[in-house]
């Protein structure tokens, strides 16, 4: 009897190991039987189940949801490697010459000249953003017109404005980061923003303490911005979008028919 | 219809009874698989989308330009998607002052003023609240816009309003480069232009759904151009001369011998002529003969403006200037009401093609229409069952209710939905016959 090969053997002593342990045989089996059974489909729409006639050149424009997620996932993987070499530090420093400069700004040029493919990689999350909030202006546009979030829909409408914002609100700390001029000015307008919302004086101080950390633009609110950018935007963000897309998944999508 | 007998499928596949979908059939499952078409069209779209991101950061790559500098005021706008929040920061200067008095919370609670600043704040807030409130004020089980014209067109308001307020927010780089455009002319960007939008869409959406919008029209048009003969008398009688001091009247009678007024003069003919033709046809005109009107006298005066351009820029090149500021000051009414008039009488009057369909497919196949029908009684190609506007919709009539139906209006009349059907036929009957029906049905326009 021949021996089996090296590979053979090791390969079913990982599985086997992780199989034991781990066993996927119940979960497969489920999910088999769903996927063969039950929902063979993407879920029927209620125009689909019944046949009716819908206006079918309005269906491209179901794909835009679609297309603002994925670029969401492309956003979040050239955000991460844009993160190794990024140093979210705006302070204001002056290079040998006298010119002004700061550690985010020197990270930005180092990302953009130095990296290899920095440009690249920079470009995709920058012409990603102008993508993916295209994609959800048009994407409620859709809803709005084919009046898909009426009744049930209404959580999810209220979840998708909630997305919106939290989409702008990433579109806004993301060009705010780079420490340019854009920056600065964007930062400016936050900030008096911010000051002046209305309500009681102490409310603006504690808006404008709470986002940008300083009631003048010196260069600290990049941290602020940062953080927000990359760790709170994502996580309430990512939560939201499960939450939307669950809703979807059980409500059905909402056609005009 | 017994539901017994539907459940048990005696009826299924005979003619006019559809297949019964239910919740208990899982044999026949419509649709297509997740896997693989679902999966490959998504990955289609996917790969476009990052080949698109690709070519983009290659050939368009974005720069990061000079540092942040304390000493120095950058010129920037932001970013495309929130100009309308700096076009509308721009205009807050536009709204008074109020000091909020002491019993009034001031400086407790509301603050001690709500200035350029605070309303800046909540003017940003504008396109951002009814976003939220909208499922709790449009509570209607309607879903299509042609069937709810009016939440249709006012998306089509804000649409418009976020646009226009985000091309003022670059009003002093559009100033810069065409200085003859004024401030003010783009300040009212925010309120003449969606307003037209609002009133042309709802025209027309309600045109999508086979409404009769004569008096619409003839109330739009005819505000138009009458907004158009005030706007053009006050540049007359006040207009560009008012700074020297002759008595309006004298002035008015001294123009024509006014050669720096002949081109604005020219200018005002044409538009006063063109509204109040578009005007004129669609109130008197029989619906054909008035579209004939609208499109040669648009053609007519467009080559006429366009030839006048050209004969007094090399005749009397002050008189243009004169005519290119005025035009430009009041761009919002001499250049957005004609165009106003062509497309609310284009979107008014047109025909709707296959949305009629779309209208009958609210039909769920009660039945009542084939219990009502006469020919269904008589016909030999239609005793086994007809439902009549569902058979319709899926193309399965055999012409049969095309050419058969007395129009006898008894199926609409037990329609639970009120679907027009005998209108329907009229329609189609008047499509094959190469004769499109005038807009009212043909009440105003019987030849």
């Amino acid at each position: 009897m021949a021996r089996e090969s090296l590979v053979s053997r090791l390969n079913k002593k990982v599985f086997g190991y992780l199989a034991s342990r781990f066993p996927p045989t119940p979960w497969a089996d489920l999910t088999r039987r769903t996927v063969e059974t039950v929902q063979r489909q993407v879920p029927r729409s209620h125009a689909e189940k019944y046949e009716l006639k819908t206006i079918w050149y309005w269906y491209p424009l179901y794909c835009l949801g679609g297309i603002s997620f994925v670029a969401f996932i492309l956003l979040t993987i050239t955000g991460i490697l844009l993160g190794f070499y990024y140093i979210p530090d705006g302070t204001i420093q002056f290079t040998q010459t006298g010119d002004v400069t700061s550690r985010a700004y020197e990270s930005m040029n180092f990302i953009m000249n130095d990296v290899p493919f920095g440009f690249m990689i920079r470009g995709l999350h920058h012409w990603g953003a102008h993508i993916m909030i295209a994609a959800v202006f048009l994407h409620m546009m859709r809803v709005y017109f084919t009046g898909a979030y009426k009744k049930p829909r209404e959580l999810n409408w209220l979840l998708g404005a909630v997305l919106l914002i939290i989409t702008l609100a990433f579109g806004y700390s993301g060009y705010v980061l780079p420490a340019n001029d854009l920056s600065r000015a964007a930062a400016t307008i936050g900030i008096n923003m911010a000051k002046a919302s209305p309500g009681p004086p102490w409310l603006g101080q504690l808006l404008t303490m709470l986002i940008f950390g300083e009631p003048d633009p010196t260069g600290f609110y990049i941290i602020r911005m940062y953080w927000l950018h990359v760790f709170i935007l994502p996580m309430v963000g990512v939560l939201l979008m499960i939450l939307h897309m669950a809703l979807v998944w059980i409500q059905g999508v909402g056609e005009p028919h | 219809m017994e539901i017994k007998a539907v459940r048990e499928g005696v009826y299924e596949d005979r003619a006019g009874f559809p297949r019964q979908y239910g919740p208990e059939r899982s044999d026949h499952q419509p649709g297509i698989p997740f896997w693989p078409h679902e999966v490959y069209r998504d990955l289609v779209i996917t790969f476009l989308l990052v080949a698109i991101l690709f070519f983009l950061s290659a050939f368009a790559t974005p720069l990061v330009g000079p540092s942040a500098n304390p000493a120095v005021q950058p010129y920037s706008v932001p970013d495309w998607y929130l100009l309308f929040s700096w076009g509308l920061l721009k205009i807050a200067d536009l709204f008074p002052v109020i000091h909020v008095p002491e019993n009034f919370g001031g400086g407790t609670l509301i603050g001690t003023e709500i200035d350029a600043a605070v309303w800046g704040d909540l003017l940003t807030a504008i396109p951002v609240i009814p976003i939220f409130l909208l499922p709790f004020i449009d509570r209607g089980r309607e879903t299509r816009p042609a069937k709810s014209p009016f939440r249709a067109a006012g998306g089509m308001y804000m649409i418009a309003f976020v646009f226009f307020a985000s091309v003022y927010a670059a009003n002093d780089r559009i100033i810069a480069t065409w200085p003859f455009i004024h401030d003010d002319t783009l300040k009212w960007l925010f309120v003449v232009p969606p307003t037209l939008v609002l009133v042309a869409s709802y025209v027309g959406i309600r045109r999508l759904g086979f409404r009769d919008m004569y008096w619409w029209i003839v109330a739009s048009l005819g505000a138009s151009f009458a907004i158009v003969s005030l706007v053009a008398a006050q540049v007359f009688v006040l207009g560009p001369w008012a700074a020297d001091g002759i008595d309006p009247l004298t002035r008015l009678a001294m123009l024509p011998n006014n050669p720096a007024a002949h081109p604005l003069f020219a200018f005002m003919i044409i538009v006063l002529a063109y509204t109040g033709i578009v005007f004129f046809a669609a109130v008197a005109l029989r619906e054909r003969k008035a579209k004939q009107w609208v499109l040669f006298w648009s053609l007519f005066f467009f080559f006429l403006a366009v030839g006048l351009v050209k004969f007094f820029a090399d005749t009397n090149p002050a008189g243009v200037g004169v005519a290119l500021e005025v035009i430009a000051y009041h761009g919002n009414w001499f250049i957005a009401f004609p165009l106003f008039s062509l497309i609310t009488y284009y979107v008014g009057t047109r025909t709707p093609y296959s949305t009629y369909e779309y209208l009958l497919n609210e039909c769920y196949q009660c039945g009542k229409c084939h219990t009502v029908c006469p020919v269904t009684k008589v016909e030999d190609d239609a005793l086994g069952g007809l439902n009549l506007v569902y058979n319709t919709f899926k193309k399965q009539h055999d012409g049969v209710p095309l050419w058969t139906c007395l129009a006898c209006d008894a199926c609409s009349a037990v329609c639970p939905l009120d679907i027009k059907y005998s209108d329907y036929i009229l329609e189609e009957r008047s499509k094959v016959m190469a004769r499109p029906m005038a807009a009212d049905g043909g009440r105003r326009s019987a030849e």
